[in-house]
């Protein structure tokens, strides 16, 4: 009989498998543009263990390379990652009842692409060592791929072109990630809103911009959902 | 700076430290506090949206702004579009990587945009 932690890690690992693969070039890119700032292999890569958190390490980098001061570096990795306040919200009932080391690594391991596929089976899952085992084995393999990728863009650097627009692939990682998400009609409205207002409130100081736009986004599907819903009935 | 390399090098490793900070602080805000922490359930129903947003603020503005202004003429809004038909009409992963970069690549290298 297969434990029923093997059982989530193998459903974990077959839903996050296909995602994983579009982590690896914007690892490769991550790893080229902290190169490009000046860092040294090794710190490049001491920040890639501290912060594990493409968007901030992508989005401080300038900050870093022209010297701003350390509040404005703290503010702004605080503000790009204030997205995960949502998702740790989010998932904290998954984790209710577990030993406090085991939520400190599922915290420090809390990323994007895990949130969007697991969410929903996350919490439809009542067995917790199922839950456990889907939760960590991709993230723990999400993890190591993206420190082996990151290393691998840290030695390369020198070798591709500065000039091929590398940065672009990380929004088409990030445009890959959202597709399937779409299927409802209230999510088309919450990506829409919310990329429409990171655009409009671009001028925001300290990117907040971008933080509104998601709120925005985020209320409007909620509001859609419900019109939607209240039609329905009617 | 004055203080030399060392402290420099110090400097440099205290700021990553707290960038580092902010991802344990967002990221286990809510999961650390167990079982302190609930969120409304409307709010939590609200939540479910975030992804979508979330992502779609981060590409948007890459998509949509040339040089800090709006237009959507631009190389990197034709990328994406061939991206998103790409994605939805073919399962190969590395697809919209390598169509999306290579008419980002020959838009502005081979028509000079």
């Amino acid at each position: 009989m297969e434990s029923s932690f093997r059982r989530g890690a193998r459903e974990g690992m077959r839903d996050f498998l296909p995602l994983s693969v579009g982590l690896v070039p914007w690892a490769v890119v991550t790893g080229i543009a902290m190169r490009s700032i000046g860092l040294s292999p090794l710190e490049a890569m001491g920040m890639n263990l501290l912060v594990y958190a493409g968007t901030a390490q992508l989005g401080t980098l300038p900050l870093i390379g022209s010297g701003a001061p350390l509040w404005l570096i703290f503010l702004t990795a605080l503000v790009l990652n204030l997205r995960f306040v949502i998702f740790s919200a989010a998932l904290a009932p998954v984790f209710h009842g577990h030993p406090f080391m085991r939520r400190l690594a599922s915290s420090y391991l809390l990323v994007d692409g895990m949130f969007a596929i697991g969410a929903e089976k996350l919490h439809k899952a009542d067995d917790p060592h199922w839950r456990w085992g889907y939760y960590i084995v991709p993230s723990l393999y999400c993890w190591a791929l993206w420190q082996c990728c990151v290393l691998g863009g840290v030695l390369g650097a020198g070798v591709i072109p500065r000039d091929w627009s590398l940065e672009f692939m990380t929004t088409i990682a990030l445009m890959v990630m959202m597709i399937p998400m779409l299927r409802a009609r209230p999510m088309w409205v919450a990506a829409l809103v919310g990329g429409l207002g990171a655009v409009l409130l671009r001028e925001l100081p300290l990117r907040l911009g971008l933080i509104a736009g998601i709120a925005l986004g985020i209320g409007a599907g909620f509001v859609a959902e419900r019109a939607l819903a209240g039609r329905a009935v009617r | 700076m004055t203080e030399g390399v060392m402290s420099e090098g110090l400097w440099l490793w205290l700021t990553l430290l707290a960038i580092g900070s902010t991802t344990i602080l967002t990221r286990g805000s809510f999961i650390l506090a167990g079982e302190k922490g609930r969120l409304p359930p409307a709010l939590q129903r609200a939540l479910r949206y975030a992804p979508a947003a979330a992502l779609s603020a981060l590409v948007m503005p890459d998509l949509l702004l040339d040089g800090g202004s709006f237009d959507p003429f631009n190389p990197k809004f034709a990328a994406g579009i061939v991206v998103v038909a790409v994605a939805v009409r073919w399962r190969n992963p590395w697809l919209p990587f390598i169509l999306g970069m290579a008419v980002l690549l020959l838009m502005r290298k081979g028509l000079g945009w």
